[in-house]
């Protein structure tokens, strides 16, 4: 019974693991794969060697990550609540919403792009029309604008995401269990604080790590909206890896930049996978 | 004719000899005759091209069909991506391509990763056909020439000449600039006094890609006569150097906004819509510039070479951009590979394609470069091409490039956006290089 399931983790991440972490103690191009051992050469160049370049892509890519995934969890979970709460035409509106998630990643970064462009653009066009600015702000290309607008982007297209998940979280909630606080003289406010939150805890925070790993692997925004620039400011880990691959050629390299992202994502959601048991338990 | 050819199907000998006879009505003079006697007709080519040479590769599908009864497939890919696309195809065994449309930076590593095929004794051997000493010397050899050898022919031969704006210039009394700082003074004039109207000096191309920032920077360096390399070792804190990126920095408070996120998509219909007075752009501009169906200042524009700067007083092209066609290593047609490359890089097919419209073909030849019909075509275009080729700088084309090329690209967007001075920017590059080249 077993013996599918490890074959398939076998062809499906075990070898291309072991693949990656060979190639990266090797100098590698694209033509000519395990050209050379170099040991830790890779891993000492981008540590230690390459201007920080890529320390502070990882840096970028974690603080990035937090970010949204806090935003999207909280503007979520407070859409999530209306949507709870709405008597008519939820389904119409759940379908509405999940529109932006529907759309091609690649179609988000070049709508964002026009909307935010200094010539023409939108928000551009709005800000002056309405007299709250004088010239046009290049939000593309100036700090730190560039990354606040790619937060906004991804934080548009992947909220609905995160609201249906949080819905489902929230209507598995008895409702007797609310009715009864209700009865008990409980206001909204008090409800959420003491009952649902608690009671979801345990989902939400799952849905935030979900949100937490999907957002260190960010890549079409970035490639669209700034291809890692105004100079790196919004240059992260998994475009800098891509960038190394496929346009310097380097896959040594690349390979040792995927080992240490793997590393620097799971140093970052281990405190949040301990949470998410503590609070799993208290919860039980 | 297609149709007849199509009746007669059935019969190969019938259809060689129709071939035959179309090609030389015609007037394929470019073909060889192994090619003119059919024996290849009826077999595909796989090839790569780039975006921007789209049209150029159905010009030369409707051709090679009618003259060799040869299919040509083109794959198109972005510009940016067609060596890794080259590479991974030989790599991985797939061989899907026959010829790879290369930029000539890439022709080392592409070499050393033998992703194409040594053509030097092919060449020789059809010296007559192929007329190598008609090429534009400082092209030649920077597209082919790897150790010796060659691995390709070239097609497209970039370099950027300084179009502008002869209205907005007219308005302000400006001529056209021969040095860098009277760039920078009519730049700055014409933006301070018609930024308010949308107008700007200049578009300066600062976007995050290799053949966008470092186009401008290389326009710069080899204007002040400088280097990327000196005898094979980075030669990027010259004094030339740090001058060149001095200079970019700063005209670029005076550009279109914002130069870090101007590519050709901003620049272009800038320029052509009339919104910015100086454009650094690849010759074919000026056909776009004088197509109204593209254009709204169709004869308000002209074209010079760059300006120089500091010591030097002699104006140098620098070779941005620059495309060539290659075999695979991988392909299983190479004879017929060739006859397409020798074919394609002809004067008469190099000729048909410099003056078709969005062709995105420069040329490559001093015949096709002096041509009656490419001077009638493109006058203006014709006579900065002519002056451009002349002294050229070469950007690296080491096994190394594709990163040497962007590691600078990554210090020119910093010294860009103004997180680092010109110096220390170039400084970081040079000890990259450093270690790259060892």
């Amino acid at each position: 019974m077993l013996l599918p399931l490890f074959f398939g983790l076998l062809i499906f991440a075990v070898y291309p693991s072991a693949y990656v972490l060979a190639l990266s103690f090797t100098k590698s191009t694209l033509g000519q794969p395990f050209k050379s051992w170099v040991g830790w050469g890779n891993y000492r160049w981008l540590v230690a060697g390459a201007d920080e370049i890529f320390t502070q892509s990882l840096l970028r890519a974690a603080l990035f990550s937090l970010g949204v995934a806090l935003v999207e969890l909280w503007l979520g979970l407070w859409l999530a609540l209306r949507l709870v709460s709405l008597r008519r035409g939820g389904r119409l509106v759940r379908s509405i919403m999940l529109l932006p998630l529907m759309t091609p990643p690649i179609l988000v970064g070049v709508a964002w792009k026009l909307l935010l462009a200094p010539g023409g653009g939108l928000v551009n066009g709005k800000l002056l029309a309405w007299g709250l600015i004088d010239v046009p702000i290049s939000f593309l290309g100036t700090q730190p604008w560039a990354m606040l607008s790619i937060m906004v982007a991804d934080t548009w297209q992947w909220t609905p995401f995160v609201a249906i998940l949080a819905y489902a979280a929230l209507r598995q909630v008895p409702d007797d269990v609310i009715e009864a606080a209700r009865l008990d003289g409980a206001n909204q406010r008090a409800i959420f604080w003491q009952i649902l939150l608690p009671l979801t805890a345990p989902l939400l925070l799952a849905i935030f790590v979900l949100r937490l790993i999907m957002a260190f692997k960010t890549f079409d925004l970035l490639y669209i909206l700034t291809f890692g620039g105004p100079g790196d400011s919004t240059d992260m880990a998994g475009f800098s890896i891509w960038r190394m691959a496929l346009r310097d050629f380097d896959v040594g390299t690349a390979a040792a930049e995927t080992v240490l992202f793997a590393v620097c994502v799971s140093i970052v959601i281990l405190p949040f996978l301990w949470l998410h048991r503590r609070v799993e338990e208290r919860t039980l | 004719m297609t149709q007849q050819i199509e009746y007669r199907a059935g019969s190969s000998l019938s259809r060689r000899t129709l071939l035959a006879a179309a090609a030389a009505g015609a007037g394929a003079l470019s073909l060889s005759p192994l090619l003119r006697s059919g024996a290849f007709a009826g077999q595909e080519l796989n090839l790569t091209i780039i975006q921007p040479h789209a049209i150029a590769g159905e010009v030369l599908k409707k051709l090679f069909l009618e003259q060799a009864g040869v299919t040509l497939n083109f794959t198109v890919i972005p510009y940016d991506q067609v060596h890794s696309q080259a590479t991974l195809d030989v790599q991985s065994g797939a061989n899907h391509y026959d010829v790879h449309d290369y930029w000539y930076t890439s022709i080392g590593a592409l070499v050393d990763d033998k992703v194409v095929v040594d053509v030097t004794d092919l060449i020789e051997r059809d010296k007559d056909k192929v007329r190598p000493d008609d090429f534009i010397k400082s092209i030649y050899d920077a597209y082919t020439l790897v150790n010796g050898r060659r691995w390709g022919l070239p097609y497209d031969g970039d370099s950027h000449v300084l179009f502008f704006n002869t209205e907005i210039l007219r308005r302000h009394g400006l001529e056209a600039p021969a040095t860098w700082d009277a760039y920078y003074q009519a730049v700055k004039t014409i933006t301070e006094k018609e930024k308010s109207e949308g107008i700007y000096g200049t578009a300066l191309l600062g976007f995050k890609v290799p053949v966008i920032i470092v186009s401008s920077y290389a326009n710069r360096l080899a204007g002040f006569g400088g280097k990327f390399l000196k005898d094979g070792q980075p030669d990027l804190v010259s004094e030339e150097s740090v001058a060149a990126a001095d200079e970019l920095v700063r005209v670029a408070p005076y550009a279109l906004p914002t130069p870090s996120e101007t590519a050709f998509d901003q620049a272009l219909p800038a320029f052509l819509s009339g919104k910015i007075a100086f454009l650094e752009f690849w010759t074919d501009l000026g056909v776009r510039a004088q197509d109204p169906n593209n254009s709204k200042i169709v004869d308000k524009w002209d074209v010079t070479q760059l300006p120089v700067g500091g010591g030097n007083k002699h104006p140098v092209a620098a070779l941005d951009a620059g495309f060539g066609w290659a075999i695979s290593a991988g392909s299983k047609k190479k004879d017929l590979a060739w006859e397409f490359v020798r074919w394609a890089t002809s004067n008469q097919i190099g000729l048909k394609l410099l003056t078709t419209y969005n062709s995105g073909i420069d040329p490559t030849r001093n015949s096709t470069l002096n041509a009656a019909e490419y001077k009638s075509f493109a006058p203006k275009v014709q006579r900065a091409a002519a002056a451009a080729f002349g002294s050229a700088l070469v950007w690296p084309t080491v096994p190394q490039a594709p990163k040497l090329l962007e590691t600078l690209t990554e210090q020119l967007a910093l010294i860009l956006a103004g997180q680092i001075k010109p110096k220390a920017g170039l400084e970081a590059a040079q000890r990259t290089w450093e270690r790259l080249l060892v």
